[in-house]
């Protein structure tokens, strides 16, 4: 090769070289904007989603907003992998070119995370759902609504629109299935919703009902029709029309699905506060909870494993204790919460929390057959969860907490619940009460006792709050108990001795004076202290 | 092929430098302040920002541009002592030496005027309706969002209106001054 | 006085000279581009000079400082990245090209008489260059640092009867504490590189005596030269141009991000070290632990005297073309473990 043609080379080469670092300049210039904010940090929208993308960034931005800051944008994950749809589904419909479902199940999450999809299948969240037509749901259903729809008995003036049926299923829709989960239905062809009990999903999630499938009703776009009870809804416990239950945004909202809000007690907060579960207040209350909010900013939130006593042990929230990795168990996360609770304070009476091959608590009182059906014992979550605790505290420390603790749930149970139990159950079956709930006081009183008042009690000392484990707990428990529910029942007694119901009457009278008679009831007949 | 040769390797000399040069970071970061409707012509308001730094905006125009907005730091050129606006001398006031500034920011009276040096003043730029101020990086070293250095979150950061002042409002009660409601919530 | 003159007077060469110094006429098949091979790993050495200089000037090697510092360079600083990028791809290449450099010597059997010290003095070349690139990649401070770092003390801990004294003295104890790093610093940014220029020294000077070995069949090619300078000069000069722009490129489009940060308390399920290495570590794995660095070690040690024991042996079988099987088989080998172990999980 001839010099000047070497020549001419390495000048074209040293052009290409300058190109190259024109490429250079180019990127730190775009790296320089994004890091000004000036940028949005780049996120690939993946292809499929494109088209998805760029037309509800129009029509609901704040959708396309927050599906942009999450991390699912980051790893390429649109919209298309989650609402993606096959037509043998229930809820399939075909839109712009793709076949998509309005509601992603907990069963659409685990094509990627079964592992959590699973825990959260076992845990108690997932079973919430089985509150509709429970006890609690009477209340809402019945009391608080009507299960047949009626008519308004006059006009709501300026609102010609709502002057139809009255639905009377109004609060269990927008109060208690927006916690607990709904049953996830369609609008049918004959006014009945078709839900997944009709639809009989098979193992896959497919309807096997096709009757079911054809009374489903469509818009014209062929978009199925939800019943407008059911839908919007995030209930943990929603039972979904593929046949899963729960909603994994409950707690991971979309479309950010942010673990930073997951983490944070203001999340729980939806649905475990008020009179009868107060867990957000309590844990306000709590030593905890006033760590949290002083040391927040040292939470390290937006850690990617969020492990206790390595990416953070300023405080706990609600998910350290209850769900979280720790530096103990190598950062195992658990979507049941239940694994580290070892009494559960939802019944009346409290039970030691030994559960079965399903995760329910074991009922059988008989140790042999008790030690047949139990799986997984209270103590071993409770050595999960002092597992925990032991990040902070000495071993010493924690059992003499569990003491305190299992000292507060037995005095509640042997001094209030069981005889209220007792009392109530000896009720009803003399006759002396009807069989329907909440048609009389006392039921109304036996309910804010260990609903209400009972559980705040057991909760405050669970979580640590004092107020809660005494004035609003064992305080109105006692109140209840003394001042009401005794005073009740006798006097239902009286109303059964007049209605002929004499022996019976005897019977509970005799019930509720050994009760009394017992050595920790004594002081309220002013015969000891 | 020398030009191809010096083009070339000198950008690559020129990158290293720049890469070698103090950054002065002249970026800073934009801070949200309010809406413009929240803060009505000729009214001002004390805006903190995470650093510490209180700063004064004030509207003087009846536009909507970042021109009709002027933010002044209240740290006296002087000897850092803390301005406070005066309303009824129509200034910005340095108790430690009697330094006064204009409206503007600019010294008229005191060690400053003497000296001429005015208030610092900070950039703003109006979006849409929000008002944004340009807060250097150096100021917000010491924030801490999240427990995390102010240059890891610069999304996280987020000042605070302290005080908002009527410039010619009746009494000294800034909550006095008939205005907008939406305006007077923070009073 | 001109300021020519001036200058010779304090400078006392005059041009001839300094063209004999800088202008031996090189061997014909220079022109050819695969012969440039040595060069290329020079550039590249001045360019990881260059870019480890920019680099030193912002990192800190200090276990709590290091992954921050080169965080800092990598995101904040302006170019940083680039930089960043351009010694670390310098570092790939780098090692490659000295490894295709030695493949082409020994397969043209330049090594051969009277050129075996040079030979020798490459063979430390490569082991400094190997050296440089895991000190290089250990002075990080993420995941595979610490850990690239922890495995080369534990390989080296395993040497017999200096094993525990030489890797005590290559991370300052036991085990990885905060004197580790200043010292992979100073190995990798200060003494490895002045052995390196010592032994390329060295290494030119040995070329320059020898001249460079000469391949043509017949004595007329043997006599065709041409001249190192402009003519070969402008050839490295390119060489040097294609280098930039691959670096660069390579730099952008795939830049050298950041790994997670390291942790002590837990070993990645998978550790690889770099691609150069992979071979001895897919080696270290075949069997125990002494057994392959004993094995290593008599495979550098067989290397190193290669040209005695091929001079040895042609000296009896003059037309054996054997040296050249065992070179395929020793290249097929190290391919064969490297691809294995790159591919392998575990």
């Amino acid at each position: 090769m001839s010099l000047s043609a070497k020549q001419l080379i390495i000048a074209f080469l040293g052009i290409l070289f300058l190109a190259s670092l024109v490429l250079v300049q180019y990127t730190e210039v775009m790296r320089r904007e994004e890091e000004a904010g000036l940028r949005e940090h780049k996120v690939a929208v993946p292809e499929s989603s494109k088209r998805c993308f760029e037309c509800h960034r129009q029509t609901n931005p704040g959708i396309a907003e927050h599906w942009l800051g999450s991390t699912h944008a980051q790893k390429g994950i649109g919209c298309i992998e989650c609402h993606e749809a096959q037509t043998t589904d229930a809820d399939a419909f075909s839109h712009e070119g793709y076949t998509i479902a309005t509601i992603v199940t907990p069963r659409d999450c685990s094509k990627c995370h079964p592992k959590e999809a699973d825990e959260f299948q076992n845990s108690h969240h997932a079973m919430a759902g089985n509150i509709l037509h429970s006890l609690d749901n009477l209340l809402a259903e019945t009391v608080e609504g009507s299960r047949i729809p009626f008519d308004p008995h006059s006009k709501t003036p300026g609102r010609p629109d709502i002057d139809g049926k009255v639905n009377g299923m109004a609060s269990a829709f927008t109060g208690c299935q927006q916690c607990h989960g709904s049953l996830v239905g369609f609008a049918g062809r004959d006014g009945k919703p078709v839900t997944m009990k009709d639809l009989e999903p098979d193992a896959a999630g497919k309807p096997t009902n096709l009757e079911a499938v054809a009374r489903i009703t469509k818009n014209a776009d062929g978009k199925p029709i939800f019943s407008p009870g059911s839908w919007p809804n995030t209930g943990i416990g929603r039972i979904n029309v593929d046949g899963s239950r729960g909603s994994c945004s409950a707690c991971h909202s979309r479309h950010d699905f942010s673990p930073r809000r997951a983490r944070q007690p203001e999340n729980c907060g939806k649905c475990h506060l008020g009179p009868d579960h107060p867990q957000k207040e309590i844990y306000d209350e709590s030593k905890h909870g006033i760590a949290f909010a002083d040391l927040r900013h040292k939470m390290n939130l937006d850690a990617k494993d969020w492990v206790l006593g390595k990416d953070y042990s300023a405080a706990p929230t609600c998910a350290t204790c209850h769900m979280s990795g720790h530096s103990k168990n190598e950062g195992t996360i658990t979507h049941d919460p239940g694994q580290r609770i070892s009494w559960t304070n939802r019944p009346p009476i409290s039970l030691a929390m030994d559960t079965d091959i399903n995760g329910k608590v074991v009922t059988e009182a008989d140790p042999a057959k008790r030690n047949e059906l139990v799986k997984d014992t209270w103590q071993n979550k409770r050595d999960r969860m002092t597992q925990v605790c032991s990040h902070c505290h000495t071993n010493d420390y924690i059992s003499s907490f569990y003491k305190q603790y299992d000292d507060f749930v037995q005095l509640y149970n042997e001094k209030f619940a069981k005889p209220g139990t007792l009392i109530m159950n000896a009720l009803k079956a003399n006759g002396l009460i009807t069989k329907p709930n909440f048609d009389e006081e006392i039921e109304w009183t036996w309910f804010y006792l260990w609903h209400h008042e009972g559980r705040r009690a057991r909760h405050g000392a669970a979580m640590m709050a004092p107020d809660y484990a005494h004035w609003h707990g064992m305080y109105e428990v006692a109140e209840r108990f003394y001042m009401e529910l005794i005073p009740q029942a006798r006097e239902h007694c009286e109303h059964g001795r007049q209605n002929g119901k004499a022996k019976e009457a005897d019977d509970v009278l005799a019930l509720i004076d050994s009760i009394l008679a017992r050595p920790e009831h004594k002081w309220s007949k002013g015969e000891a202290k | 092929m020398g030009a191809g040769l010096v083009a070339s390797y000198g950008t690559l000399a020129w990158f290293a430098s720049r890469f070698l040069y103090p950054k002065r970071d002249e970026e800073g970061a934009w801070l949200f302040v309010c809406t413009v409707n929240r803060l009505e012509p000729g009214s001002s308001l004390l805006f903190k920002i995470p650093g510490g730094e209180t700063i004064a905006v004030a509207r003087n125009g009846r536009g909507a541009d970042a021109g009709d907005f002027v933010a002044l730091s209240s740290t006296c050129p002087h000897l850092g002592c803390q301005v406070h606006w005066e309303a009824n001398k129509d200034r910005f006031f340095c108790p430690c030496h009697n330094g006064a500034f204009d409206r503007g920011g600019k010294a008229i009276a005191g060690p400053p005027a003497q000296a001429g040096t005015d208030l610092k003043q900070y950039r703003l730029r109006v979006d849409g309706s929000l008002l944004y101020i340009n807060v250097p990086s150096e100021l917000l070293a010491k924030a801490e969002p999240n427990g995390k250095p102010a240059r890891e979150a610069r999304g996280e950061l987020h000042g605070r209106i302290v005080e908002r002042v009527a410039v010619r409002g009746p009494g000294h009660d800034p909550c006095l001054a008939p205005r907008n409601p939406e305006t007077s919530r923070e009073c | 006085m001109t300021a020519g003159s001036w200058l010779r007077e304090r400078f006392p060469v005059d041009g001839d000279q300094l063209r004999e110094l800088t202008n031996e006429p090189v061997p014909a098949h220079l022109k050819r581009w695969w012969f440039c091979l040595g060069g290329t790993p020079a550039y590249l050495f001045l360019v990881q000079i260059v870019t480890g200089i920019l680099l030193a000037f912002y990192y800190q090697a200090s276990s709590t400082n290091a992954y921050e510092s080169v965080r800092h360079i990598t995101e904040d600083l302006e170019y940083g990245w680039f930089l960043r990028g351009i010694h670390k791809w310098g570092a790939t290449l780098m090692v490659a090209s000295v490894i295709l450099h030695q493949m082409r010597v020994y397969f043209t059997g330049a090594y051969r008489k009277p050129r075996e010290l040079n030979w020798i003095v490459g063979m430390f070349i490569l082991l400094c260059t190997l050296v440089l690139g895991f000190t290089g990649y250990s002075l990080v401070g993420e995941q595979l640092s610490y850990w690239a770092a922890t495995v080369g003390a534990n390989i080296t801990n395993n040497v017999p009867l200096i094993g525990p004294t030489l890797g005590r003295l290559l991370i300052a104890g036991d085990q990885i504490n905060p004197q580790t790093l200043p010292r992979f610093f100073i190995l990798h940014g200060a003494v490895l590189p002045v052995v390196l220029v010592l032994l390329l020294f060295l290494h030119i000077t040995i070329l320059r005596l020898h001249g460079v070995t000469d391949f043509g069949a017949t004595k007329e090619e043997k006599e065709k030269r041409f001249d190192f300078f402009p003519d070969h000069f402008l050839t490295e000069v390119t060489i040097g141009l294609v280098l930039m722009i691959l670096l660069t490129v390579l730099a952008t489009v795939f830049p050298v991000g950041m790994g997670p940060a390291a942790d002590p308390l837990s070993t990645p399920e998978v550790i690889k070290p770099e691609w150069f290495f992979l071979v001895t570590f897919r080696w270290l794995k075949l069997m125990p632990i002494t057994a392959a660095i004993l094995s290593l070690g008599f495979i550098f040690f067989v290397m190193l005297i290669w040209p005695f024991i091929d001079g040895w042996f042609r000296k009896r079988r003059p037309a054996s073309e054997l040296s050249v099987w065992i070179g395929i088989l020793a290249v097929l080998a190290i391919i064969g473990l490297t691809v294995w172990e790159a591919l392998v999980q575990h």
